[in-house]
């Protein structure tokens, strides 16, 4: 009750002290919000893998498709592991969207329903999101021609100032509009040289994508996976995929299950497609988070390096904490001889200025969690804060990826940050206190 | 000469001072090491984009390109600014190896004597760094096409960022693919097909240090470009590269550029297609590569400003060291006070012991720093060698050495800051040193 009192007095008196719980609070707000938005990123980065390609994806070995991908579909999907699976082929190519727009694009053969049910596709369609049925490539009013889906930073760019593109615009100049695709593959003509095999696809654009991942709205164009095939591959009769894509039922580990998966796919591959043990053995199946496993661990390395750096700088914190509570010590030394001279013990003077450090640390971190919480949840508005004030525009999905910033609270680091703020205040507060305790009553009151 | 003695005095003798010089130091290092790379980094890429598209861009984004550009750059060249002056076709390519490999391009079509007469286009050859003309010509068949790759295309770093080369350019055929573009933008379709594709073998590597040329970029003589990507009669081009002779500063010789252009526009404004001419820009280099350089500059930006947070915590020691001497030596002042010292000494005092704080800090935190940026390569190293840790991945960042270089400005910048951080900081003690009145301080019994 006493240290109660005389911390109460102290806060009171020595408004000084709360320049310390200023000081914590900053260190912690900033490396909260360092480690919340490197960390919403690499998720971010992660995540949009997993809604692009599904949780695993099984890739046909260069130059070879999978046949007959309806009956491994079919296979995949009678496991208990696996909520959806999909197919689809890729290729690349160069699209014309009238008057000298030519760009380079990806080209996928997709079915769209199925995909739908596998990844988060649908969703990402401007037109067809809020449809009750399955998505389509159907063309309204013209039900022989080739419908495609199309990114949307193929179609347009986005706003300079604020990164945002006019989806209305884009979506009443560009649906309906017709566009061409060239592609093609490499064949062995008959001089026995090989050579590229051109292909031109005509198509009209009936919705369009917005994954608000950079990467895919800037570069990818859909068409239905039978016209891609039947451009690419004339003559094969059953039909190919490239890719597969696969859900996996909630509760299912994706490391888990890739074991499992394979087996499948070898025996589908071994009875059905008579491929070589050499080519099952190529064929690649990873999750979506081991394929961008390189990226992540570069993101988190990068992470730690300014992690460690903003957190030796913060080091003055303990400085900070040492210099107030030396001040404290000497100015309260009265205080301290009055108590020792009433009985008091030396660890209760040590007790007294070391719970003073640990409750500045609890009110410092608790102030700089709450406030990293605030700037971490608020980020987006604090961009557009800035943009609008110093026409400084920092987030671009072109250069971040992703349209928005990563605004997930990363509680894990935030409650490590809190707790190294706390532990360094309680060691800037340790040697006053042990200087403390060594006050002798009989020096600071002889003159009294 | 009492002031000087008094802050030697206090610096010796009053420990606590140290502490602050301390907080000072570190984050004088911190932000040394810190700024110096992330300059360095900036520097380093702008300088590459700098060689790399030269002084002025005078150029449109319509593939479909602009005709009369050979007259053009003879006025250009009349005019006394132009050390060099290139034409470009730019555009898009499908690439299909002769091992089946096959991507999508950017394709530049450009005259290699001219180009790096205008840019650092031949110093980033390999094979041809003395003998630009030879760019396009294969060593093992000079007589068929050849083209450039940028260098990611075709070798690999290694885990240091190295390439391995060869003594000779891989014997590979590479098949590019376009739509040939009609002056209107249209197709051209009345040819018997939509595309046109020709085969060129390898011929050497461009090496120009920005990561999306050396991955994206295959180069090719700039008529084979105009015949793969240009349909029609007239000859057009995307862009003119131009380097501008020493002594001419980069606004005015862009500025001047601009008005040559614009007089050249109007000149050309009832000639057939003279309408493309119009969605030309005369641009610096700076605007031309803002959307790649604008971001490194702002995370650089944002950097600093972290750093400024984390430094008001500097200015928190500096404030309390402050506090805690001015209460301490409360009799000193009264004594200084009470022999004629006027306030404007005492604040001077103060504040000239925050700035020896301040420099002592500083040069500390400088020095280092220095120690430090002179063995980072070294230390890198040696993390690699042991622990397999490396700052950047090499083979994902397109890094070299990390820079160490100090600038004087960015050494400048830092000391000044930390230096003001400190007289800041002693502000407020300072005038409360200034406000204490001789007679209340020197009182029998005072503390």
């Amino acid at each position: 009750m006493l240290k109660l009192f005389l911390w109460l007095k102290y806060v009171r008196k020595r408004r000084i002290i709360l320049l310390s719980v200023v000081a914590v609070a900053l260190s912690v707000a900033l490396l909260i919000a360092v480690a919340s938005l490197f960390t919403g990123f690499i998720a971010a980065f992660e995540r949009s893998a997993a809604e692009t390609v599904g949780d695993i994806l099984l890739r046909a070995p260069e130059g070879i498709r999978f046949e007959k991908y309806p009956a491994l579909l079919e296979r995949l999907e009678e496991s208990d592991l696996v909520e959806a699976a999909t197919a689809s082929l890729s290729a690349e190519g160069l699209v014309h969207l009238g008057g000298g727009n030519v760009r380079p694009v990806v080209i996928w053969g997709i079915e769209p329903g199925r995909r739908s049910r596998a990844m988060e596709f649908k969703e990402t369609l401007i037109s067809q999101r809020h449809a009750a049925q399955e998505p389509s490539f159907a063309v309204p009013g013209a039900p022989g021609e080739t419908g495609g889906f199309v990114g949307i930073g193929v179609l347009a760019k986005p706003d300079e100032q604020t990164d945002q593109y006019d989806q209305d615009a884009i979506r009443r100049e560009r649906i309906n509009q017709q566009a061409r695709l060239i592609t093609g593959t490499m064949e062995l003509k008959p001089t026995g040289e090989r050579g590229p095999r051109r292909r031109t696809i005509t198509f009209r654009i009936v919705d369009i994508v917005f994954a608000g991942v950079y990467l895919f709205d800037s570069s990818f164009v859909y068409i239905p996976i039978e016209v891609l095939q039947r451009e690419l591959y004339p003559q094969e009769k059953d039909p190919v995929a490239t890719h597969i894509n696969v859900k996996l039922k909630p509760g299912v580990a994706a490391e888990a299950a890739v074991e499992p998966l394979r087996g499948i796919w070898q025996a589908f591959a071994t009875r059905e497609l008579n491929w070589s043990s050499m080519a099952i053995d190529l064929t690649a199946i990873r999750t979506a988070r081991e394929m961008q496993r390189i990226y992540v661990g570069e993101f988190e390395k990068q992470k730690r390096i300014l992690e460690i750096t903003f957190s030796a700088v913060s080091v003055s914190v303990v400085v900070l904490v040492f210099c107030i509570f030396h001040m404290m010590v000497r100015l309260k030394q009265k205080d301290m001889a009055i108590l020792k001279s009433c009985g008091a013990a030396s660890s209760s003077v040590v007790g007294l200025f070391l719970g003073f450090g640990v409750s500045v640390g609890v009110a410092g971190s608790g102030l700089g969690t709450a406030l990293g919480y605030l700037i971490t949840r608020h980020i987006n508005q604090v961009e557009e804060g800035i943009r609008l004030l110093f026409g400084l525009k920092l987030w671009r999905s072109s250069v971040y990826m992703f349209d928005r910033i990563p605004n997930e609270v990363d509680w894990s680091s935030a409650l490590l940050y809190a707790a190294l703020a706390l532990t360094a205040a309680a060691v800037g507060a340790l040697l006053p206190a042990v200087a403390a305790a060594r006050t002798r009553p009989v020096e600071v009151l002889r003159h009294e | 000469m009492y002031k000087l003695t008094l802050i030697a005095r206090y610096l010796v003798k009053r420990r606590i001072t140290h502490f602050a010089m301390a907080a000072v130091t570190l984050c004088v290092f911190a932000v040394m090491v810190v700024m110096t790379v992330m300059t360095g980094l900036v520097g380093d890429f702008k300088k590459r984009n700098h060689a790399f598209f030269g002084d002025c861009i005078i150029g449109t984004e319509s593939l479909v390109g602009f005709p009369y550009y050979e007259e053009f750059m003879a006025r250009a060249e009349g005019t006394g600014l132009v050390e060099g002056i290139s034409p470009v076709v730019k555009s898009y390519a499908i690439l299909n190896a002769d091992t089946g490999y096959e991507d999508n391009v950017e394709l530049l079509g450009l005259d290699p004597v001219r180009h790096s007469r205008a840019t650092s286009f031949g110093r980033t050859l390999y094979f041809h760094p003395d003998r630009v003309e030879k760019a396009f010509e294969p060593m093992y068949d000079p007589n068929a096409p050849g083209c450039v790759l940028g260098i990611d295309r075709i070798l690999q770093r290694d885990a240091r960022g190295r390439y391995v080369h060869y003594d000779r350019p891989f014997q590979i055929g590479l098949a590019l693919t376009c739509f040939p573009l009609t002056a209107k933008g249209a197709l051209a379709e009345a040819a018997t097909t939509l595309v046109r594709t020709k085969r060129f073998l390898y011929s050497d590597n461009s090496h120009s240090g920005i990561a999306r040329v050396d991955t994206d970029y295959v180069y090719i003589s700039l008529d084979e470009a105009q015949g793969l990507c240009m349909a029609g009669e007239e000859k057009r081009v995307t862009a003119l590269h131009v380097k501008f002779r020493p002594g001419v500063g980069l606004e005015e010789g862009c500025r001047r550029m601009a008005d040559l252009w614009r007089q050249f526009r109007s000149d050309k404004a009832t000639a057939p297609h003279g309408v493309l001419l119009d969605t030309v820009s005369v641009q610096s280099w700076r605007t031309y590569r803002r959307a790649t350089v604008a971001p490194m500059e702002q995370e650089q930006l944002l950097l600093s400003l972290m750093f400024v947070l984390v430094g008001v915590t500097t200015v928190f020691v500096v404030f309390v060291v402050f506090y805690m001497i001015v209460n301490s030596k409360r009799k000193d002042i009264g004594v200084l006070k009470s022999v004629g010292a006027s306030n404007t000494s005492v604040l001077a005092l103060f504040q000239g012991f925050a700035f020896g704080i301040g420099a002592i800090g500083a040069g500390a935190g400088v020095l280092f720093a220095w120690l430090f940026l002179s063995r980072i390569n070294a230390i890198e190293e040696w993390l690699y060698r042991n622990f397999n840790f490396q700052i950047w991945d090499r083979s994902i960042y397109v890094i070299g050495d990390i820079p160490s270089r100090v600038e004087f400005p960015v050494l400048a910048v830092i000391v000044s800051c930390a230096i003001l951080a400190c007289l800041f900081g002693a502000l407020v003690p300072s005038y409360l040193a200034v406000r204490l009145r001789p007679v209340e301080t020197l009182h029998a019994g005072r503390p």
